[in-house]
């Protein structure tokens, strides 16, 4: 078969996927980007093509700190950065050590990691509602031990104002962290058993074997893992929306914000011109990732 | 000898008290959802920290199944129920049907631009949701003004919008579990006259259910749990479990115990399908992690 035979025929097979990635991914991402450079609201949104064409206006705007769009944009792209540093970091630390805890051999260590799931597997909706339960400030129970251990005085706030981001983090380390420490520990796995032995044998101490042996294997898994998260970081909505509502006010990020003004305040153009800045940041990682995988990786 | 096995004990005492930290951190939560689940609303609303015997207790004071015979009084939740049912299926339907060629192909036949491809599944996963969903949103109200097909609200609409969504992931890891099995199986029956459509629905079909089982379950799960697209693409007739919860608490009205019940009965489906394919989900995603 030639080689233009033996694509027509791959073609074939993919084609059902190739127009769903085209008309969900592909002419979105491009059609976006026209719609940044343009002025559309709800008026001109099925007349799209007679949308004054502004260049480079809704850029200005939105990452303008003279606007009140810009100020809110800026902010929650700060939140998001500020969120990320600390739950992947926090989740990562949490999820390598009960990796270690979890690779010992022990009586129901099945049932122990089956447990440690669920916070993956339970959805993002039910978790965060929870979890939204759990900071109410007069019925919730951080408040009732934060008083019975004497820590705080009145009830806090949690939910509204300069509190709300810590919420969301807690609540989100609490649901990210079971998925790093399943990577780590299939990456644990994987460490050949006669590296320990002969670092044993070497004379290493049991912090020498974590540091000369397991941490350097863990290498490659941690790189991949904290990468993948820096980038999916930039997809935090569930969390904010479900535990904060609609309008998290100060603790905006970029989906809920660009959520809030294109489809609440329906100025699409600004809202895709802040949708195409963060396309464009994730693209970058994205070679980052590429980049760093490609080391004897084949696909 | 004996500072030896004092040792070994005091050990096992850190790692079990370690372990029972862990687990209760992983749990607190869930205990606290299913506690207020049985609880009345009145006992939630008048909870107060600040006073010792109103405090919000663990064990409710009046123990009711209510929240869970009335899950449908306040929220139409049954509604968002049979909503939720019907996307999911038909996402998990398609996107099995799609990713079964696309990784069929990838897994079996050579092209050129299949590390193209490849890449282009893998990429579309970095982007967020957001970076889409207003020139999307834009296509569906075009379809509808142009085409007079309503896409927005329907059914159809979110079940293409999910399977889109499903397939990447679904793709890949239908193509790992494809690849596992003997090419010469498929050889074999091609030799035997079989197209390579034949091959794949007689021979290959049987062998790979585990792995069509798993890549459903997954896009059942995905279409069951999102949020983002679900805000401005449905409406009141599609909307979906995941939203319906958040009905329950309004302005006027906080409706934390029916919003409990209705959060197990919303996890049920998710955690019993997850269980029947735990280790597949689960060698798939952590190879997304780290192969790719």
């Amino acid at each position: 078969m030639s080689s233009q035979a033996r694509g027509r025929r791959a073609f074939r097979f993919i084609l059902p996927a190739l127009l769903c990635m085209l008309f969900v991914h592909v002419i979105p991402i491009f059609w976006g980007a026209y719609i940044a450079f343009i002025d559309l609201d709800i008026y001109t949104i099925t007349r799209w093509m007679q949308a004054p064409f502004v260049g480079l206006r809704n850029f200005f705007t939105v990452f303008s700190p003279a606007t009140d769009v810009g100020v809110r944009y800026l902010r929650s792209i700060w939140n998001v950065v500020y969120f990320g540093l600390v739950t992947i970091p926090a989740g990562y630390l949490i999820g390598l050590l009960v990796a270690l805890l979890l690779n010992r051999k022990f009586f129901g260590r099945t049932l122990v990691r089956g447990l440690i799931l669920l916070p993956y597997i339970t959805p993002d909706s039910v978790a965060y509602n929870v979890w939204r339960f759990i900071f109410q400030a007069r019925i919730g129970i951080v408040n009732k031990y934060l008083l019975a251990l004497g820590l705080i005085k009145e009830p806090i706030i949690w939910l509204v104002g300069d509190r709300a981001i810590y919420a969301v983090m807690i609540a989100s380390v609490w649901k990210g962290w079971p998925f790093a420490c399943l990577v780590l520990l299939a990456g644990l796995q994987s460490i050949p058993q006669e590296l320990y032995e002969a670092a044993k044998i070497d004379g290493a101490s049991s912090f020498g074997l974590f540091r000369f042996v397991t941490f350097p294997m863990l290498r490659p898994v941690s790189a991949t893992l904290l990468l993948l998260s820096a980038i999916w970081n930039f997809h935090a909505f569930n969390q904010f929306y479900i535990l904060l509502g609609a309008d998290p006010g100060k603790a905006h990020v970029p989906s809920t914000f660009i959520l809030q003004e294109a489809f609440t305040n329906f100025h699409f153009g600004q809202g895709a011109a802040m949708s195409v800045f963060l396309t464009v940041v994730v693209l970058l990682m994205t070679v980052v990732i590429l980049r760093v995988r490609r080391r004897g990786e084949e696909w | 000898m004996v500072r030896r096995t004092l040792r070994g004990i005091l050990g096992r005492v850190l790692f079990g008290l370690a372990i029972f930290l862990v687990l209760a951190g992983v749990l607190i939560p869930y205990l606290w959802m299913v506690s207020g689940s049985f609880k009345t609303t009145l006992e939630i609303q008048s909870a107060d920290v600040l006073k010792p015997e109103l405090s919000p207790r663990w064990f409710p004071r009046k123990f009711t199944w209510e929240n869970y015979l009335r899950v449908n009084r306040t929220v139409r939740m049954l509604d968002y129920f049979r909503n939720s049912i019907i996307i999911s299926v038909g996402t998990m339907v398609f996107s099995v049907g799609i990713s079964l060629f696309a990784a069929y192909a990838l897994s079996r036949f050579a092209f050129s631009w299949k590390r193209t491809y490849t890449l282009a599944v893998l990429s579309t996963q970095m982007f967020p949701g957001i970076s889409f969903l207003i020139p999307y949103f834009m296509m569906f109200v075009l379809i509808k003004h142009y085409l007079g097909l309503p896409m927005q609200n329907t059914y159809w609409g979110m079940i293409f919008t999910y399977t889109s969504f499903a397939l990447p992931f679904s793709i890949l890891m239908l193509r790992n579990f494809l690849d596992s099995i003997p090419r010469e199986i498929d050889e074999q029956a091609q030799i035997d006259g079989c197209t390579p459509t034949g091959a794949l629905f007689r021979v290959i079909l049987p062998l790979a259910k585990p792995g069509i089982a798993a890549v459903g379950i997954y896009s059942f799960i995905m279409a069951w749990n999102e949020v983002l697209f679900a805000t401005v693409l449905t409406g009141r007739e599609t909307k979906t479990v995941a939203l319906g919860l958040l009905e329950y608490i309004t302005a006027q009205q906080a409706r934390w115990a029916g919003m409990m019940a209705a959060c197990i009965l919303v996890s049920i489906p998710v955690l019993v399908l997850f269980s029947l394919m735990q280790r597949y989900i689960i060698e798939g995603l952590v190879a997304g992690a780290t192969k790719g």
